[in-house]
């Protein structure tokens, strides 16, 4: 073991076990319940992300089967009118901003940093504070639903329903304000992925050689600092109008309603694709591996991605369509929303050609993928014809919609979704999840699912309106409802077999080698689950498929420092190293960031003084954050 | 590493246990938002036992055995502020700064600040002019309207109360209260020690 003569300890001094020695204590987080919660890294943040959303999915899950239980048969008496208004917006606002958009962005915090072959995301302790944040922000909606507080004006919250005059309580405050905690943690995750993928990748992964996932979450990330400010605007005008009385939405006094519409779509729709685009990185991955050959067609995919990213923003009126629009508009919007269908189209196409070209392995991962095709293909056909004015104003509002939104969403994110915690289950846990239950859970999640929502479109075209909590008699609506509610338990006993093998493979699944599938992407190169440290010797790459290209052995990158945490920074487009980067160690002070930012928040609810009193707590624990340490982190 | 993720898991699993807890404690303490009273419970609520003088005196059990609610729970605040509307109070009492009836912006009760009073006032009427309600509203519209008259001339704000209207602003909302520091209403009708005693 010889230092240089700066007297810092490089890797090229030592041995394969020192160094993995010397690294373990560099990048470890300390024991014990401190560690825990002062810990930042991306792994163990990414884990705790992916299982909170999951544990929202579950609470979902529940509130769904409340509704259907409700609506079994017409003038049903489980749940009343004013509860079930909090439940089918919970329900919605919990999936969308809890489950899904979170979920896929915790898989990015975690399999990004491996993916690109660095050692942990960009600003560390922003990625803690953004899992606090998000978890207090879940907390929030939760308690407040608990409490007989929960919102109960729709996910989209519309005014003037949700507005100070009609949104009688804090209801409508806890919605807004949950939207606070969700948007921050979101957008400080978009900014680690983007500077992490554009600056740590590894030597040689010139961006025509990043992973498709890597690609997908680039793009959504981007989306997400897009689209993400036109919801907190309009959350914090919501609030500003109902507790100090401000008029952004208020026409008599020169506010306008349509202006929550407008704002509120310009991020939903994109939001949309901020839930489909890692999806769509997810199907890529996993058809890659099962196929045993790289996707067809990769400049035409990242393309589409980059397209459907684009078209995102310039679609988010035919939500709008019967409030009232001009001609032009009306026929605008059909026509860019009919337009997404093609980078759509053409990536199920590449998946095709891909499949077709290769020799497709049918373990349960790729069977969710096949799941994903045929549903997110019935929805793309129902999403082209609500895109039409006409056929829109028809089934606006009724459970057309309703099904139409779920076969895109379920089938566009939650069956890669799963697909993908089945594939990556291994590098998460280091133990694999069994494929005989997995084959279950897929059988019973494709069938129940088909057999829940189709038949809502019927439903929807005999004019059952969304949202409502129960229907007489005599409309012709009973038999179906009865159907779909006992469909709907089909579907949650795959879900409820998904947790069961989920936990009991986490216990004691079958131990998992470092790459099990024979994956091409870094993330098999390491250990399952990865060291703190992600790699000993962080890998050089020459190829698109790094692992398939070379499986005997990586080309690594010497000359990192071990006595600090030390990563590799590399240039933009060509990944040329650029300079040996210090990465933040522990620290607790996002945790108490983000404690006095709830605070803020959640007192700004009750009184507006709390955005005063409330932001001292927060300055002095960013203070604390960003305090000088005098330790060798702070030079580079 | 072990050792770290069973410390954790213990640590988040009480986390969580003592928010379940708390919440559902919060939530069996915590009445939930009575749409429809049951029509003995509102009847109930006419039995309210005025002063000699027809002011203040005793709310009826039953008030006390829904909680108090009328005065504090901003889902009965919120009704009660429809219902000034749609009863035509603005008639005589304008925004709330009163005009042919007594302002309640500012702060100066007649009859007292107590709901009694107020309920007792829109139910039975009052001399100089307030019309009883007793045979066009129900009694639990009258509760859910004095509660809002009184949030109108409250000295503090109460946390439940309404927001600001869809409508022209005329005076700042009820929850910025208390409406009379906050701006200048104007002149408003006569006080008794003013000119005519009730």
């Amino acid at each position: 073991m010889t230092r240089s003569k700066d007297g810092e300890l490089r890797d090229t001094a030592l041995s394969d076990r020192e160094l993995k020695r010397a690294l373990a204590v560099t990048w470890s987080a300390p024991p014990g319940l401190w560690g825990a919660l002062s810990t930042v890294d991306h792994k163990v943040i990414g884990r705790r992300y992916v299982a909170t959303a999951f544990v929202f999915l579950a609470l979902g899950g529940v509130l769904s089967m409340l509704m259907r239980l409700q609506l079994a048969q017409p003038e049903a008496r489980f749940i009343g009118p004013d509860r079930y208004n909090q439940i089918f917006t919970m329900h919605g606002s919990n999936m969308m901003f809890l489950f899904a958009v979170p979920v896929m962005q915790a898989m990015a915090i975690y399999f990004v940093p491996l993916m690109v072959g660095t050692r942990n995301i960009a600003f560390p302790r922003l990625n803690a504070f953004s899992y606090w944040i998000y978890l207090a922000g879940g907390l929030l909606l939760w308690i407040a639903f608990v409490v007989d507080t929960g919102p109960d004006v729709g996910w989209f919250a519309y005014v003037p329903l949700s507005g100070p005059q009609y949104g009688a309580g804090k209801r409508a405050d806890v919605w807004a304000q949950m939207i606070t905690f969700t948007e921050v943690s979101a957008l400080a995750i978009a900014v680690e992925i983007v500077v992490t993928v554009f600056k740590q990748r590894a030597p040689g992964m010139s961006l025509d050689r990043l992973p498709l996932f890597v690609w997908s979450m680039v793009v959504t990330s981007f989306l997400v600092i897009m689209a993400m400010p036109a919801i907190m605007i309009a959350s914090t005008s919501l609030i500003l109008d109902r507790l100090v009385g401000t008029h952004f939405f208020n026409p008599a006094e020169g506010g306008d309603a349509l202006l929550w519409q407008h704002l509120f779509w310009f991020f939903g729709h994109p939001e949309v694709y901020i839930i489909f685009l890692p999806a769509v990185g997810m199907v890529s991955t996993i058809v890659a591996t099962f196929t045993g050959r790289p996707v067809f067609g990769y400049l035409a995919t990242v393309m589409a991605l980059i397209a459907t990213g684009i078209l995102a923003f310039g679609l988010w009126v035919h939500h709008m369509f019967v409030a009232g629009l001009p001609r032009l508009g009306e026929s605008f919007f059909t026509a860019s929303s009919m337009a997404i269908a093609v980078p759509a189209g053409l990536q199920i196409f590449c998946w095709l050609a891909t499949i077709w070209a290769g020799r497709p392995v049918f373990k349960t991962p790729f069977l969710f993928v096949i799941g994903f095709m045929v549903i997110f293909v019935i929805g793309g056909l129902t999403g082209v014809m609500v895109a039409s004015v006409p056929f829109d104003t028809q089934v606006h509002d009724t459970y057309f919609v309703v099904a139409h939104f779920h076969y895109v969403l379920v089938g566009g994110a939650v069956f890669p979704l799963l697909g993908a915690i089945y594939y990556w289950f291994p590098k998460l846990t280091g133990r694999t999840m069994s494929e005989p239950f997995g084959r279950w859970v897929f059988g019973l999640i494709f069938v129940g699912f088909n057999l829940t929502f189709f038949p809502m479109h019927i439903l929807g075209l005999q004019g059952m309106p969304r949202r409502i909590y129960t229907y007489q008699p005599e409309m012709p609506w009973s038999g179906l409802n009865m159907f779909i509610s006992l469909s709907a338990i089909i579907l949650a006993a795959g879900f409820l077999l998904f947790f069961i093998d989920a936990i009991r493979s986490a216990r004691s699944g079958a131990v998992a080698t470092a790459n099990p599938w024979g994956a091409s992407t870094l993330e098999w190169a390491t250990a399952s689950p990865p060291p703190p440290y992600n790699f000993a010797r962080l890998p050089v790459v020459d190829s698109r498929e790094p692992l398939w290209t070379e499986p005997a052995e990586l080309r690594v990158a010497a000359g990192l420092g071990v006595d600090r945490r030390e990563l590799l920074i590399t240039s933009v487009a060509e990944a040329v190293p650029e300079a040996r980067e210090s990465s933040v160690g522990n620290s607790i002070w996002p945790l108490l960031a983000a404690l006095a930012t709830t605070v803020a928040l959640v007192w700004s609810i009750f009184s507006p003084w709390a955005v005063v009193w409330g932001s001292i707590p927060v300055a002095v624990s960013l203070i604390g954050w960003f305090w000088p340490k005098g330790v060798p982190e702070d030079e580079s | 590493m072990k050792r770290e993720i069973s410390h954790s898991n213990v640590a988040f699993a009480a986390a969580a246990i003592a928010i379940g807890i708390t919440s559902a404690a919060l939530g069996w303490l915590r009445e939930p938002r009575e749409l429809r009273l049951d029509p003995p419970v509102a009847s109930g609520l006419d039995g309210l036992r005025l002063m000699p003088n027809g002011i203040s005196g005793t709310p009826p059990e039953s008030y006390f055995a829904l909680g108090k609610p009328y005065e504090t729970d901003a889902y009965n605040l919120s009704q009660g502020k429809r219902l000034y509307a749609w009863f035509g109070c603005p008639a005589c009492h304008g925004d709330g700064r009163g005009g042919a009836g007594p302002s309640f912006l500012d702060g100066w009760w007649l009859y007292g600040p107590e709901i009694v009073s107020i309920v007792a006032s829109i139910r039975d009427g009052r001399p100089h002019g307030m019309p009883p309600f007793r045979d066009r509203m129900t009694i639990e519209q009258i509760w859910q309207l004095a509660g809002y008259v009184q949030t109108i001339g409250a000295y503090t704000p109460k946390v439940a109360a309404p927001g600001r209207d869809d409508d022209k602003q005329t005076r700042p909302a009820e929850n910025r209260g208390p409406a009379k520091i906050l701006f200048d209403q104007g002149p408003v009708g006569v006080h008794p020690d003013q000119g005519p005693s009730p």
